[in-house]
């Protein structure tokens, strides 16, 4: 326990008690991560961290006691089993949500501007959906209805990757309740198709 | 045979009569001749084939021996086979017969030709009937004439000829069509070419937006023609009522907002006044037609919109026809959609009488007496805000008499009904000026922004466009266009220099001395009646803010009551609930804004459902 916090504390701000976004790119260069890495979200995750780029001293207990981790070293080695933990099924959406949320700096804010969801979900849902991302991202940046995405149409682009046949969208049904933006997706990639 | 009877009568009612089993004279005759005659088919045959072929040559037309065929067939019958030598072949000779005049005759004659001939044959076979064949026959007969002339050629006809006769307007026609094809079951093809007849003649009206301007008159000819043709032609057959209605209603919405609009200011022309030539009767015949097409549009909230825009300016600005077609109109709308359709319309009525009233006792009134600048009258429409349309409000730097005129009025007004909150709408203000000029003196209708804008010129020989704007302080736009009406338009009080017809920033206005006109009194505020079109998208835009208002209000009354509720479900009753035409992808935008500010959100494990959140 002493070990964590003695970690803790070399890398948090000291006057604001926590781990500043200063202090995560030092961990980060230490553990020879880059701190765009999608690995550094899940390390988020895994502490339940409230607000982006800083850690408290009780987030980062969390997450070194549940990684068993207390050195830097030993952290760095207990991130590709973190990896595999987070894409597990039962994990992931839960993973998904939390990336969202993560994402929500000001008070109140309850959406995401378009640049910074195409970013997110390049990093989160890429690796998984390649081809259902790289067609969802274009299409975000072409259209002009919305400027921002809500957490409702971010969680129903996940069960849209995860449900619907792709690319011929022989399943999907835009009298059931999708979002209107996958509605509008779904005919935007049709009209492509032609 | 016959005398062989006579002469053994005796033998035949004595004898015979008392012993069973020996047959009549009569019938033992006959039964010897069918046994000579069954014994010599080609016999049989011959008769039987020429008999036919007698028919054939007065089908086409030749005379024949009908006593002959007559008293053949006659034969047959009393010989009891009838049935079965003769009526078979020569049905099925008769169908060979018309299945080839039938293919043959579409192709040559036209449509309305074919049916009268298709006509004459059946009376045709019908006199045969009467005159030589077995009344047992006519049925059949009748039955194989229709299925081989009508029955197959059914949609051959509708095709072809159809559409011409509609728009022909051919009543008897039709009627001959109508009455035919009922006789053989085959309404339902002709009540199909009705509809979509309608229909696509219907598009060619709604659709063309250049004839927009004719579309409700082109809409009424239209039912109207279609309404005498259901009378006179289709005898008034109710499934054909309803196939019209249907398919107008279908016409009438396929192109959204636009026609109701559209029925809306068909109807303000007509109650506007200045329209001669018109008596009330007429009047109130073309209100209850217009009814009819009102009756079919599915967005009532675009033409409530118009119609209490285009009614309030009528109200205000004193342009109505006639108070009682106005107020017949109205409560045809309140039979029509109910009190709450009308209750704002009605409000406006009650506005304009409470204000005469107003008016008179203000002019009694002590602070009227005493204090009112003397050389100009003023009449005030009080409003209730909630009845009328909304207007911008508009500024306007009024010439002092006015402002002390207005403050009077007010204090009068408090005084009488204390609470209130009164609001100048300058641009609804209208005035009637004596003017001077060289050649006579007039007086000039004219809004209150040509008003202002007039009276600035009793203390000027010539302004430039700023000066004006500076001094009355009204709108760069709404300025333009009263100078515009001022100087461009047919009366031109004042003159633009240079001329042109924009106003442009650098014009400069002059009093037209020496303005002429053969009236003396000169109305030059029609464009206070004239419809812009920011008023119209704004009253367009205000239907569209309401119904999302309604839309949002619909979702939430349905979650409210059944807290959970797939999206499915939901989409279906408000489909129910809302009166006027909207897209499901809009629905979809409204649930979504609802989730977005919490009212409603998605359940956790089915997406599919909505859970109320209260």
């Amino acid at each position: 326990m002493e070990r964590i916090d003695n970690l803790f504390h070399s890398y948090a701000n000291t006057s604001l008690g926590m781990i500043d976004p200063e202090g995560i790119e030092t961990l980060c260069s230490d553990m020879e991560v880059d701190h765009t890495d999608v690995r550094i979200l899940m390390l988020a995750w895994k502490m339940k961290a409230e607000k982006q780029g800083y850690f408290t001293l009780e987030e980062w207990r969390r997450g070194m006691k549940a990684l068993r981790a207390d050195t830097v070293s030993k952290l760095r080695k207990a991130l590709p089993e973190l990896e595999k933990e987070v894409k597990r099924p039962s994990n992931f959406e839960d993973f998904y949500s939390y990336s969202f949320c993560y994402c929500l700096t000001e008070e109140k804010q309850k959406s995401i501007d378009i640049e910074s969801i195409c970013q997110l979900l390049d990093l989160v849902l890429g690796s998984h959906f390649r081809a259902q991302v790289d067609y969802f991202i274009e299409y975000l940046k072409i259209q002009s209805d919305y400027k921002v995405i809500n957490m409702d149409q971010w969680m129903g682009f996940f069960r849209f990757c995860n449900e619907i046949s792709f690319p011929d969208f022989s399943n999907y049904n835009p009298d059931l309740a999708w979002p209107l933006i996958l509605d509008n997706f779904v005919e935007w990639m049709q009209s492509k198709q032609t | 045979m016959l005398m062989i009877r006579s002469i053994a009568l005796y033998l035949d009612r004595t004898y015979v009569k008392q012993t069973p089993n020996v047959r009549s004279l009569w019938d033992m005759g006959l039964q010897l001749f069918r046994k000579h005659l069954s014994l010599a088919p080609e016999v049989d045959h011959k008769t039987v084939t020429g008999l036919l072929r007698m028919i054939e040559s007065e089908r086409l037309g030749e005379a024949v021996d009908r006593t002959l065929i007559n008293h053949l067939l006659q034969m047959f019958t009393a010989l009891g086979i009838y049935s079965g030598s003769f009526e078979k072949p020569f049905l099925e000779c008769t169908s060979e017969f018309y299945a080839a005049e039938g293919t043959k005759y579409m192709q040559q004659y036209d449509v309305p030709d074919y049916l009268k001939h298709v006509e004459t044959r059946l009376h045709e076979e019908h006199e045969r009937c009467l005159l030589y064949l077995g009344d047992l026959t006519r049925k059949p007969l009748i039955a194989t004439v229709e299925r081989q002339l009508l029955e197959r050629h059914i949609h051959a006809i509708l095709d072809k000829g159809f559409m011409m006769l509609m728009d022909g307007h051919r009543i008897e026609d039709l009627q001959r069509m109508y009455s035919l094809f009922s006789r053989v079951n085959s309404l339902e093809p002709l009540r199909q070419a009705v509809s979509s007849y309608i229909r696509r003649t219907g598009q060619g009206i709604v659709m063309d937006e250049e004839k927009d301007k004719d579309m409700v008159p082109s809409l009424l000819e239209f039912k109207a023609s279609l309404d005498s043709i259901w009378e006179e032609s289709f005898s008034k057959n109710e499934g054909f009522c309803n196939h019209i209605r249907d398919a107008f209603e279908h016409l009438i919405n396929i192109r959204q907002n636009q026609p109701a609009e559209l029925i809306a200011k068909f109807l303000d022309e007509k109650l506007r006044a200045g329209n001669k030539g018109t008596s009330e009767e007429e009047l109130e015949g073309t209100l209850d037609k217009v009814l009819v097409l009102f009756r079919f549009i599915q967005g009532k909230d675009v033409f409530e919109a118009f119609y209490k825009k285009d009614l309030a300016k009528r109200l205000l600005l004193g342009k109505s026809a006639s108070i009682d077609a106005e107020k017949s109109m109205i409560s045809k709308l309140k039979t029509e959609c109910g009190s709450q359709f009308t209750n704002k319309l009605e409000g406006m009525f009650k506005d304009i009488e409470l204000s005469k009233e107003i008016n008179e006792s203000f002019k009694q009134s002590s602070q009227a007496r005493t204090k009112l600048p003397s050389g100009i009258e003023m009449s005030v429409h009080v409003l209730t805000t909630g009845y009328w349309p909304t207007y911008p409000p508009m500024v306007v730097r009024l010439p002092h008499e006015l402002n002390v005129y207005q403050d009077i009025f007010k204090e009068f007004y408090l005084s009488k009904y204390s609470g209130r909150r009164l609001m100048w709408q300058n641009s609804l203000g209208h005035c009637v000026l004596k003017a001077d000029f060289t050649k006579g003196k007039k007086e000039l209708a004219v809004s209150l922004f040509q008003t202002v804008v007039l009276m600035l010129f009793n203390d000027a020989e010539k302004l430039s466009f700023q000066d004006i704007k500076d001094s009355t302080a009204i709108e760069d736009k709404e300025l333009r266009r009263t100078l515009q009406s001022l100087a461009c338009g047919k009366v031109r009080v004042l003159q633009k220099l240079p001329k042109g017809r924009e106003v442009e920033d650098d014009d400069s206005f002059v009093f037209n001395e020496g303005f002429s006109a053969p009236l003396y009194r000169i109305k030059v505020n029609a464009i206070q009646m004239k419809e812009t079109v920011e008023e119209n998208t704004s009253t367009t835009e205000r239907v569209f803010q309401d119904r999302q208002y309604q839309v949002d209000a619909a979702i939430v009354r349905i979650m409210k009551t059944r807290k959970v509720l797939s999206h499915t479900l939901l989409i279906t009753e408000l489909f129910q609930q809302l009166k006027f035409p909207i897209k499901p992808a809009d629905l979809k935008k409204r649930i979504e804004s609802l989730i977005d500010r919490e009212y409603l959100e998605r359940d956790k494990n089915n997406p599919q459902i909505y859970n109320y959140l209260a």
